[in-house]
């Protein structure tokens, strides 16, 4: 089963910690960027014929996109895969973009599964990082949503923002919950290179909460949330039992995927390719990253990807590629230590432990 | 004219970066000896780390050619290194001249070392040239410098060269001064033979080569030699001098600056102050002044990777063929496993070698706080020679310890002597006198530890006294002190490489800032570490590193695994620097930084 990406890259405005691949200039570049987007899904080659069960709209914003625009994505994306009839399709959105007509023409395109870009709920916070909603139009959003009869509802969170402390974190939860939301991705903020927030964080080091305030933030929140029934089954995801992200679990699972649109990377029988992030070498089909995976890169990625999530990693798998990860010093240690637990022939790292993920990984790496 | 009287043997001495190197280079130029093309900057210092570093460690001497009133004169110049590591060195080098030029900077005029350097010629006898240098800069103000040379340094400069080294100005004059100001050597060429090693260096091919100023006599190819310290005997099997690349020549004779092989196998059989004479006709009474180097700081250095043992001891090996001063004996520490225990002259020679091994050997290096050697006499009687803390027995079968100490003295204007003496007695010194050379200058003499010295005495001398101060010290024995070792403990273990030996007044200030310093450089870990120092059983000061909390990359996006993957395996290259001791990690770099904590509390 194939997992297909599209990556919208406009955004009305540039928050403060982004370094995505993302611009404003959405009315000079977008009929020019959507004619060369279908033009990549057209030339696709699906060797094996490969059934879609996940379509995955990311971006920027992908709401900014009208929903003709749209209409003719999923025209092409029907004429050229065979799409399953459980298929999971998911489009990220932004508060401010989203209106009854769009969501229900969304409903219409067949998307079951909306991505809001809450962030967060405290108004102070959502105008630091310049975001164009506030808490009372993000509330609105997701109620918007269920009215249009979405069930599979995502928020995206920010950990770590300036002004919310535990608490204020706890009850953004809380109203995101009862107003029937299905799945949270709390990230933790992270300074990137070359974005304003990291000019900030150089003129003022105490300007955002330490890494220590994050990482309680972050496990009262796994705790919370559990109380929810919301389990954590990734770093940064939480579901409802049944409500996991498909499209997400096979980055992380090693199936297969494709990316259409500028700077999507892919993932295909073992060979990883990634599109420009320019515009013009997007426009001329010049990739920016064409890699087959040597033995070692495999092991490295899947005991990367199997202990950030709940998939754990496969320790029959690591011996097939010529690694006994059991025999381990470190991994012994963690195993005594209970940062990490074996089922069968497969471990996964202790929940409290998700916070120091690199250290643990690192260690295990060949 | 007599060969001898038309040779003019000569070395440099300035203080640090008044222009030794530069103007070298220019005499080199100017007469001649390379051609301008084949000119490296600064081509006597031929070691890249002296390239780097500005100063010289190395020696080469050169012979140049340089016709005056029709009279062709042979001018040799013996380079010299400039620190109190190698004053031992400097001495003999000058001991090879006759003339010294002195070099002085036109706009910062006399300073510690120019003075220092200058005193050290003048105790060798040598007579001086003093030379106003980057006379060029709109900061220069020669004639001030020049009575300041007159005051200070009291020797006459009133027709003192202005040059600019950097420009080529006036190097001519400097040229004929040489001729007309320095003697020529005195010297039978008949006599018996008489020569003084000043330096040495190791060739692939050649063996053992000695840099040596002829005295008297003469040498040649065939000749049977012997080294009148080290006994040693040897056939000549080659002469030569150096133009600046060595040039074999027929014979050497009293007065002339070159080198001499003679199958030498091993360099610790030449001795820098060592003096050569005929076997078969030999002198009784070698020169004056030779002294038996002797190591007097020592370190532990190990492989952070251990299986690179025998690269770091081949590394050494390569080093210690060039450098017969270097030492080195097998060491196992409990923490970093198998090392070498190293001796060196000071600290900047220690600095010189672990920077080489890494460098040219391409070696990672892990090196232990540096320490003098100590004399400990047990309540059995015995008496235990050692340098490393961890050898230090238990306590109470210690009667006591001798440390080695220094004569020290230090050359100031006057209104310095208030802090140097403050200095002194806070490194445990005992004032011996105080003498005023003239209004402004004056040496005052301390007996110090040298265990004190190593640190960084000469760092904190320097900023006290705004570089005006300079040092110089000679050996003077062991005396009996209260010392105590302060160990280390990593989570409760004891890491024998972090020992150190202090007097016990120190003991408790160390310790803290060794623990303080620790927990800085120290990163957390899965659990808390508790940093502690501890003498014997008894605990004197706590740190703790708290648990690691976050180390984690919280997205990945869009399915750009590779950026996750790069970012975790350049993690990962970053911690193979560390060492684990016990179940605590912790980075190379620590076991230096007991070094560094005093640099620390100045700031």
């Amino acid at each position: 089963m194939l997992g297909v990406y599209i990556h919208i890259p406009f955004c009305e405005r540039k928050c403060l910690y982004c370094a995505f691949s993302s611009f404003v200039n959405k009315k000079d570049e977008g009929e020019s960027y959507l004619s060369h987007l279908l033009k990549e899904i057209n030339n696709f080659e699906n060797k094996n014929n490969e059934e879609v069960d996940s379509i995955y709209i990311g971006g920027g914003t992908p709401s900014l996109l009208e929903l003709e625009e749209l209409d003719r994505i999923f025209k092409k994306l029907h004429e050229k895969f065979k799409i399953s009839f459980d298929c999971e399709i998911s489009i990220e959105c932004n508060p401010n973009s989203l209106t009854k007509e769009k969501l229900l023409g969304y409903k219409s395109l067949g998307i079951n599964r909306l991505s809001i870009g809450v962030q967060s709920l405290n108004d102070e916070d959502l105008k630091f990082i310049a975001r164009l909603h506030n808490r009372a139009m993000a509330i609105d959003a997701v109620k918007k949503a269920k009215e249009c009869g979405f069930e599979n509802i995502n928020c995206d969170l920010l950990i770590g923002l300036k002004n919310a402390n535990t608490e204020d974190f706890l009850n953004q939860l809380k109203t995101l919950l009862d107003l029937g939301v299905t799945h949270i991705s709390a990230y933790m903020l992270q300074v990137e290179d070359g974005t304003p927030l990291q000019n900030l964080v150089k003129q003022n080091a105490d300007l955002l909460p330490s890494d220590d305030e994050c990482v309680e933030i972050y496990k009262k929140a796994t705790k919370y949330l559990q109380k929810y029934g919301i389990n954590k089954y990734e770093i940064s995801n939480f579901a409802l039992k049944g409500y996991e992200c498909k499209h997400n679990l096979k980055y992380w699972s090693g199936e297969n995927y494709i990316g259409f649109g500028l700077s999507a990377h892919s993932y295909i029988d073992g060979i990883r390719f990634a599109n420009s992030n320019n515009f013009k070498d997007y426009y001329a089909q010049k990739l920016a990253l064409k890699e087959k995976l040597t033995t070692k890169q495999l092991i490295e990625e899947h005991i990367m990807l199997g202990l950030r999530c709940c998939l754990g990693v496969d320790l029959d798998y690591l011996k097939s590629l010529n690694y006994n990860l059991e025999k381990n010093e470190n991994l012994i240690y963690f195993l005594e230590k209970n940062i990490i637990y074996r089922e069968n022939n497969r471990i996964f790292l202790n929940q409290d432990y998700y916070g120091i993920n690199n250290y643990v990984i690192i260690k295990l790496m060949p | 004219m007599e060969r001898i009287k038309k040779i003019r043997n000569f070395c440099i001495v300035a203080h640090i970066d008044h222009g030794k190197s530069t103007l070298a280079d220019r005499l080199i130029e100017k007469t001649g000896t390379l051609a301008k093309r084949d000119m490296q900057e600064q081509l006597l210092d031929s070691m890249d780390l002296e390239r780097e570093k500005g100063i010289t460690i190395k020696l080469t001497p050169t012979r140049m050619l340089y016709t005056y009133q029709g009279e062709e004169y042979e001018l040799n110049l013996i380079d010299t290194p400039g620190h109190v590591d190698f004053t031992y060195e400097v001495s003999r080098s000058l001991a090879a001249c006759e003339g010294a030029i002195l070099i002085v900077d036109a706009s910062q005029g006399v300073e510690a070392q120019t003075l220092a350097n200058a005193y050290l010629a003048i105790d060798n006898n040598l007579e001086i040239l003093p030379v106003i240098n980057k006379i060029d800069l709109p900061s220069a103000r020669p004639e001030e410098v020049k009575k300041e040379i007159e005051d200070v340094v009291g020797v006459p400069a009133m027709d003192a060269p202005c040059i600019s080294a950097k420009d080529g100005t006036n190097i001519d004059q400097v040229l004929e001064m040489i001729v007309k100001q320095f003697p020529s050597p005195k010297g039978d060429e008949n006599g018996k033979l008489k020569c003084l090693i000043f330096d040495s260096f190791y060739d692939n091919f050649r063996g053992a080569i000695c840099l040596i100023r002829v005295f008297d006599g003469k040498v040649k190819v065939g000749d049977r030699i012997k080294m009148m310290h080290t006994g040693k005997v040897f056939d000549v099997t080659e002469v030569g001098i150096f133009v600046p690349f060595s040039k074999t020549v027929d014979i050497l004779q009293a007065g002339d600056v070159g080198y001499l092989a003679g199958s030498i196998k091993n360099i610790s059989d030449i001795e820098v102050g060592d003096t050569i004479t005929n076997v078969d006709n030999p002198i009784e009474t070698p020169l004056p002044g030779y002294k038996k180097v002797q190591p007097v700081v020592f370190c532990g250095i190990f492989p952070v990777d251990g299986a690179k043992y025998n690269e770091l001891k081949d590394g050494l090996e390569k080093l210690k063929l060039n450098d017969a001063s270097l030492e080195y004996q097998p060491e196992v520490s409990q923490a970093l496993g198998y090392g070498f225990r190293c001796g060196f002259l000071g600290l900047l020679h220690l600095e010189i070698i672990t920077e080489r091994l890494e460098r040219e050997f391409n070696l990672d290096i892990i090196t232990t706080a540096p320490s003098v050697y100590y004399h400990v006499f047990k309540t059995n009687g015995e008496m235990l020679e050692l340098s490393n803390p961890s050898s230090l027995p238990n306590p109470v079968e210690i009667d006591y310890i001798e440390e080695p100490v220094v004569k020290a003295s230090i050359y100031a204007p006057p209104q310095y002597v208030g802090a140097i003496m403050e200095l002194c007695q806070e490194k445990r010194g005992i004032y011996k006198d105080l003498t005023y050379l003239d209004s402004n200058r004056v040496r005052v003499n301390y007996v110090l530890p040298l265990g004190e010295i190593i640190y960084d005495f000469f760092d904190s001398l320097k900023s006290r006294t705004k570089g005006y101060a300079s040092l110089d010290y000679e050996m003077a024995g062991f005396e009996r002190s209260d010392l105590v070792r302060v160990d280390i403990l990593l989570n409760g273990e004891k890491c024998d490489a972090l020992s150190i030996i202090v007097h016990k007044d120190k003991a408790y200030t160390r310790g803290r800032a060794l623990t303080e310093k620790l927990k800085k450089i120290i990163p957390r870990q899965l659990f808390e570490v508790p940093i502690q120092a501890a003498i014997g059983s008894k605990i004197i000061a706590r740190e703790t590193v708290s648990a690691m909390r976050k180390d984690v990359l919280a997205k990945c996006y869009g399915g750009d695994i590779t950026r996750k993957r790069k970012l975790l395996e350049k993690q990962k290259e970053g911690k193979k620097r560390m060492r684990k001791i016990g179940s605590v990690e912790i980075p190379s770099e620590a076991f230096m930084s007991i070094l560094k904590l005093d640099d620390d509390d100045n700031k």
